[in-house]
């Protein structure tokens, strides 16, 4: 944290004059824009507008109306939420101060300090926050393109992609398989595909389609929460949900969205009844056609202040950042934006400043009232945000406790929407 | 110059725990109090990373319980009891254990001093 003794030096600073900003000397209002209304975005404009108490301008750019929310976007798919129950709108953030521009932000115009739209209009800043998620790579998995994501949904950005695999979830007949293609790391929701494919083994099973089977085709050894979702899978869809590591099918070599056709090295998956491809992932394109991302594709940032490492003058939140030990979660990305909007705030308006910390939690539903989670709190630690106190669920948990668990999801899911958006 | 001072009094006066005296010449001699009182503006901020669950409206839903407008002894003997795992919510566990005294302390009065929305 920012101790006694710094804050007075401050205040030293502060009676000689040195703590302002050329833009307070210049007595007008600092600028922020905000890239992308999500988890990250929503709620550093929120925070930056709200804490600055009018010293700051802040414009959000987001494109759409609502915001669909991916946490809880596997809970629709397996109908333990209603899709308009996951749909918030920003009316809430403009309260506090907040105008928000319905638009696509192309690029930063570093240069000129300037956010460009894509209708040619420029905003002006002096901090701009980028949050604008993941973009999928859709040359990653051989033979699905863009073009095939109607017949092999990857449901993996919100909106329509979320309610199509629903429908073709539901279409899906007794004695039809499923077929998911998991991501390689790092990407958005690390448990998100395991928790999804919980919730359609439950679609499956409610409607009593028990012939069915899921087949998870992974690239990696291990995943999050590996033991918990196995164990479940197990109790509560025996026979139905069949986890394929790298070892066991040697590799995905192609898959035809036509026939719905996966090839392995090992195996052939015809006339699958769905197919399900989440390919690798990237930072969202602002990201990288502003040269923000390294090889990686993600941004890397300064774990003390999710400051961009390329330029100063920006901030990276959530999917898109280099987060160290921090899951790619709407958790992660609200944490982060707090300790950027603090940042951000003390750099224009002079205000107090501390040591950042983090917390994240993603909670993942099993199965009715069998809910587990995983997360921990998070410093900046050895040049990067490193994991202090992690906790995860046990195996074996009662299920009075799993119960309380999803009662706990749901007050979370409530919390940062309240967050977020009021 | 007078108006300058008059706004870094105000300042100044926001910042609990410090004992300030502003001498003639303008220059600020500065002691921390022996005994602070807990440092509001940080509890605001460590606040930040509560109401992701905690609503600050003081309103409740499913499992994750109001935590605004408590006495402070409530809310420092609630987070030692996570402490000491006594209280069995993991998270909450770990979240108590980042947490050292004066952190503490600055959340309690924090959310004790803010009233529930009706």
């Amino acid at each position: 944290m920012t101790n006694r003794r710094d804050f007075l030096i401050g205040g030293g600073a502060l009676s000689t004059g040195l703590l302002f900003s050329p833009a307070i000397l210049a007595q007008a209002k600092p600028r922020v824009v905000v890239i992308g209304g999500g988890a990250g975005g929503a709620t550093a404009a929120k925070y930056i507008a709200k804490d600055s108490e009018g010293k700051i301008a802040v414009t959000l750019v987001e494109e759409n109306v609502n915001y669909q929310t991916c946490f809880h976007s596997n809970l629709y798919l397996g109908g333990f939420r209603e899709y308009n129950s996951i749909l918030h709108d920003y009316a809430g953030i403009q309260k506090h101060g907040v105008e928000v521009v319905r638009a696509r932000a192309t690029v930063i115009d570093s240069d000129r300090k300037e956010v460009v739209l894509k209708d040619g209009r420029r905003l002006k800043y002096d901090r701009v926050v980028v949050s604008p998620g993941i973009d999928l790579k859709y040359d990653s998995v051989p033979g699905w393109s863009q073009a095939a994501e109607e017949m092999m949904p990857h449901g993996w950005k919100p909106g329509a992609q979320t309610r199509l695999l629903r429908r073709r979830l539901d279409a899906v007949p007794n004695g039809g398989n499923i077929v998911m293609i998991a991501p390689p790391n790092p990407f958005r929701c690390p448990p998100g595909p395991y928790e999804r494919v919980s919730m359609m083994a439950h679609s499956l099973k409610k409607a009593g389609k028990t012939r069915s089977k899921i087949f998870i085709i992974d690239p990696k050894e291990a995943f999050s929460k590996q033991g918990l979702f196995q164990e479940a899978w197990e109790k509560h869809y025996k026979g139905m949900v069949e986890w394929l590591g790298p070892k066991v099918h040697d590799g995905l070599k192609s898959v035809d969205p036509k026939t719905g056709t996966v090839v392995t090295g090992f195996e052939t998956y015809k006339n699958a009844a769905l197919v399900n491809v989440i390919p690798a992932q990237m930072a969202g394109a602002i990201a990288r056609d502003s040269k923000l991302t390294n090889a990686s594709g993600y941004c890397p940032i300064k774990p003390e202040s999710m400051q961009s490492t390329v330029d100063a003058n920006v901030y990276v939140l959530g999917d898109a950042a280099i987060a160290g030990d921090m899951p790619k979660s709407a958790f992660s990305a609200n944490s982060q934006a707090k300790v950027a909007a603090m940042m951000i705030r003390g750099e224009l308006t002079g205000s107090r400043t501390f040591a950042a910390r983090y917390t994240n939690t993603c909670w993942s539903l099993l199965e009715t009232d069998d809910t587990v989670k995983v997360g921990g709190t998070f410093e900046a630690k050895d040049g990067k945000i490193t994991s202090v106190t992690p906790f995860v669920s046990k195996t074996g948990e009662t299920a009075q406790l799993r119960k309380e668990t999803q009662a706990e999801n749901m007050g979370w899911y409530a919390g940062i929407i309240a967050d977020m958006f009021s | 110059m007078m108006k300058m001072r008059v706004k870094m009094r105000h300042l100044i006066n926001r910042i609990h725990g410090l004992v300030i005296a502003v001498l003639a010449t303008g220059l600020m001699v500065t002691t921390a109090a022996a005994q602070s009182p807990p440092d509001k503006a940080f509890g605001v901020f460590l606040s930040s990373q509560c109401v992701t669950c905690h609503m600050l409206s003081g309103k409740s839903v499913g499992s994750i319980p109001p935590i605004i407008g408590w006495p402070e002894a409530q809310f420092l003997t609630v987070m030692d009891s996570y402490k000491k795992k006594e209280r069995t919510n993991a998270l909450m566990q770990v979240v108590a254990d980042r947490l050292n005294d004066e952190e503490t302390a600055a959340l309690a009065a924090y959310f004790g001093s803010l009233k529930p929305q009706k």
